[in-house]
């Protein structure tokens, strides 16, 4: 590896890890949109802050881009708050609105800018390395990776500092404002941080992919756990592990950089959408198979115990009467037969003792609808899960 | 040119003039199908798709090599509508949000779009240039084909939406009642999503992938300001979408290093403005007007109210009073007790007021009055 090579991965896994862990909190606060609106409508501040500052590296740009994405979230609340049109309808009018104006200046002024529109949403990785910052001469590295870097020291500082009040004011607003936290200044804060962070980030990786860093690591990680800190832990992974494989795919495919590395967070989501143990797709399929399989075994249970009649109860019965196909009558009986619940005897199903048991207590559940009663109950009977 | 010049034009100049029926026909159909997408609470779907159906073109091109507009379009419709089932699937199946699976699909799709044609571009193949103009759309690519398709979609819109209204229609403002009257709620559901879809990607060309929500959700948001009645919204949604076209078209043709698509989106923000301040019923400066003339005729009752209490002490309800003993109350001024001679309420000489019949009759009935129908 090169030295610019190695700059390039250490840049994409910090705008990475900053955007992360802002996201983490987007998402859990379902505010993941808001994003993707202050993603766009910086550009009219970027665009302006360049006229002043003639420095896309400048603080000060990054400052003033920063005040438009808070500037939106307020003008999007003030919208809403006026009761006209739904949130999510005001966010689309606001953002397309202040990018539309930052387009138009860019290209009512594309001679005395170095500006495209394409860098702003695309960005360019692969030259960040060159744009380096000398101090009384000497090279001190890559501009951005400082700037960046910097970004991501406050962003933990803070967490660390509020990661309590962040906390509770995510989890439970009432709260927050009885313990004292302000959920108003937790909001705002939240919202200057992502700003700041989707400013600094956006002329690495672009404005929209930013949303991708910032959304998709922590809605992956939310899929494997519930517990904030793993959830924190899980999405900086992520999203280190995207930077990098990222860098390696474009490499080879020789393409763009953020586009490698957005579309490695998209398999990563896509395999973990699919095969997370508790809240992937195959495990909830399976679970609600699972499910109607014991709904069946429990309505055929009841009807046992309803019926003292041979015809009622002979084997057959299932398919003709209560209309279930056959593999699904031989998968239920099954079931019960392997759970000691019935007996058969010439073709005449029966309940056994622990079947009786267990269907008085499932009438019981029935009649007084506890909802969380049921598992711990096939808990206690189930030998086998449908 | 000058926007009088364009207009002089606009009739006889053949680019002009495709450019301009294109986004006019555009903009209706996107503000007809907007509506929906608008009272849905599905106003960010459209973000998403727009932004899911890149790759779509991306693929398409690399599967045939030739830039055939068209089938450009059907790769964005296909990848359009992946996107927007996959967006369904993860609310559905996962406990991730709305606003999370959006932003997720609009994103990932939009990267690996992005991927994709960076890869093209690199590729030693002279027809890829030109694709990215799915970006930000060129107006200025419009030919006639592509409004005939335009319009064709249009009718063909149309035409479901007039044959499916009642159903549209009942499933927007109640679904679960759609589902006990026994209507697949799921078909007409998939029915108008593929039509939002649809009209979305018929836009990218011309607005492009990043501004084409804005050509879906402003007019309609527009629209929904006038009235309460769909049929009503669907129309002045399509006539303000249409309007956006034509004088987006129009200034951006005017002036020099304007792209049309951003300049359309504008124009659609303009409305959206004009519709929130000035629509007569649900408009901010009406409802501040009428919120004021609300608390103005409080304070005059609220004055009746008291005068009415003194009042009631007395035999003759026309025994005059002094004006000095109202002090205890705040609530008067010289303007208001004017206001309430003006209403004949009471009546003024010098120092001195004294209740009418009239006054005596509103005051004794203020607090048990019907409500007034809006």
């Amino acid at each position: 590896m090169t030295s610019p090579q190695i700059e390039i991965q250490l840049i994409a896994a910090v705008v990475a890890i900053a955007c992360a862990i802002p996201g983490v909190f987007l998402v859990l606060r379902k505010m993941a949109l808001i994003s993707d609106a202050i993603s766009h409508s910086i550009l009219p501040g970027i665009v302006l802050g360049f006229f002043i500052t003639h420095d896309l590296n400048s603080p000060l740009l990054i400052v003033l881009a920063a005040i438009t994405g808070v500037i939106t979230v307020i003008l999007v609340e003030a919208i809403q708050r006026t009761g006209l049109v739904k949130e999510d309808t005001a966010i689309g009018l606001v953002f397309p609105a202040l990018f539309s104006i930052g387009v138009i200046l860019i290209a009512k002024n594309a001679n005395d800018v170095h500006l495209d529109v394409d860098a702003v949403l695309l960005g360019e990785l692969a030259f960040a390395p060159f744009d380096r910052l000398l101090m009384g001469g000497v090279d001190m590295g890559p501009k951005s990776l400082w700037i960046m870097g910097s970004i991501l020291l406050i962003i933990i500082a803070l967490l660390l500092l509020f990661y309590k009040e962040l906390k509770v004011s995510t989890f439970d607003i009432g709260l927050s404002s009885a313990l004292g936290i302000s959920p108003m200044i937790m909001h705002y804060g939240l919202m200057s941080v992502s700003s700041v962070t989707v400013v600094g980030a956006f002329d690495a990786v672009g404005a929209i992919l930013v949303v991708a860093l910032m959304i998709a690591p922590a809605a992956t990680a939310y899929l494997l756990t519930s517990d904030l800190k793993k959830m924190l832990l899980l999405s900086v992974f992520f999203a280190i592990f995207s930077a990098i494989a990222g860098y390696w795919m474009a490499n080879i495919l020789d393409a763009s950089i953020s586009g490698s590395m957005t579309t490695m967070l998209g398999i990563v989501f896509l395999l973990v959408y699919l095969f997370a143990p508790q809240k992937g797709l195959i495990a909830v399929l399976y679970r609600q198979q699972q499910q109607r399989t014991e709904v069946s075994l429990l309505t055929f249970l009841l009807h046992l115990n309803n019926h003292s009649e041979t015809e009622e109860r002979h084997i057959n019965h299932l398919q003709e009467h209560i209309n279930w196909q056959k593999v699904r009558s031989k998968t239920v009986l099954n079931l019960a037969l392997k759970n000691n619940m019935i007996e058969i005897d010439e073709n005449i199903v029966s309940l056994t003792e622990k079947g009786k048991e267990f269907t008085d207590l499932a009438l019981e559940y029935i009649i007084t609808n506890k909802d969380e009663k049921i598992e711990p109950m096939k808990d206690d009977f189930f030998l086998f899960r449908g | 040119m000058n926007i009088l010049e364009y207009f002089e034009l606009v009739f006889t100049d053949y680019t002009l003039r495709t450019i301009t029926l294109g986004t006019a026909v555009l903009g209706a159909i996107c503000g007809m199908l907007g509506s929906f997408a608008v009272l849905r609470k599905q106003s960010l779907l459209g973000d998403a798709i727009s932004h899911a159906a890149l790759p779509g073109i991306a693929v398409a091109f690399l599967i045939t090599g030739a830039k055939d507009t068209n089938i450009l379009l059907l790769g964005a419709l296909v990848s359009g509508l992946i996107g927007t089932f996959w967006i369904r699937g993860i609310i559905k199946k996962t406990h991730l949000k709305t606003d999370t699976a959006l932003g997720l699909i609009l994103s990932l799709f939009f990267g690996f779009g992005m991927l994709l044609l960076t890869f093209i571009q690199k590729q030693p193949n002279a027809n890829q240039a030109g694709l990215d103009k799915y970006l930000f759309g060129q107006a200025a690519t419009l030919v006639e084909s592509d409004v005939i398709l335009m319009v064709l979609v249009t009718a063909a819109a149309l035409f479901v939406l007039l044959l499916f209204w009642k159903e549209f229609k009942i499933l927007l403002f109640d679904a679960d009642y759609t589902k006990t009257l026994g209507f697949n709620t799921k078909f007409i559901d998939s029915l108008i999503t593929f039509f939002i879809v649809l009209a979305i990607v018929l836009g990218l060309q011309t607005v492009g992938v990043v501004l084409m929500s804005a050509m879906l959700l402003a007019p309609a948001a527009a629209a929904r300001q006038w009235t309460n009645r769909l049929g009503t919204m669907i129309f002045i949604a399509a006539i303000f979408g249409a309007f956006s076209g034509v004088f987006g078209t129009a200034i951006s043709a005017s002036q020099n290093n304007l792209s049309t698509g951003p300049v359309i989106v504008l124009v659609a923000a303009v409305f959206v403005v004009i519709s929130f301040v000035f629509s007569p019923r649900r408009g901010l400066l009406f409802r501040h007007l009428r919120f004021r003339q609300n608390r103005r005729d409080l304070k005059l009752q609220k004055t009746l109210q008291f005068m009415y209490e003194i009042v009631k002490t007395h035999d003759s309800i026309s025994h005059p009073h002094a004006i000095r003993i109202l002090n205890n109350f705040q609530g008067f001024t010289k303007k208001s007790l004017q206001e309430m001679e003006e209403k004949q309420w009471i009546i003024l000489s010098g120092q001195e007021w004294s209740m009418t019949q009239e006054g005596f009759k509103t005051a004794e009935n203020l607090y048990n009055q019907p409500f007034p129908n809006d």
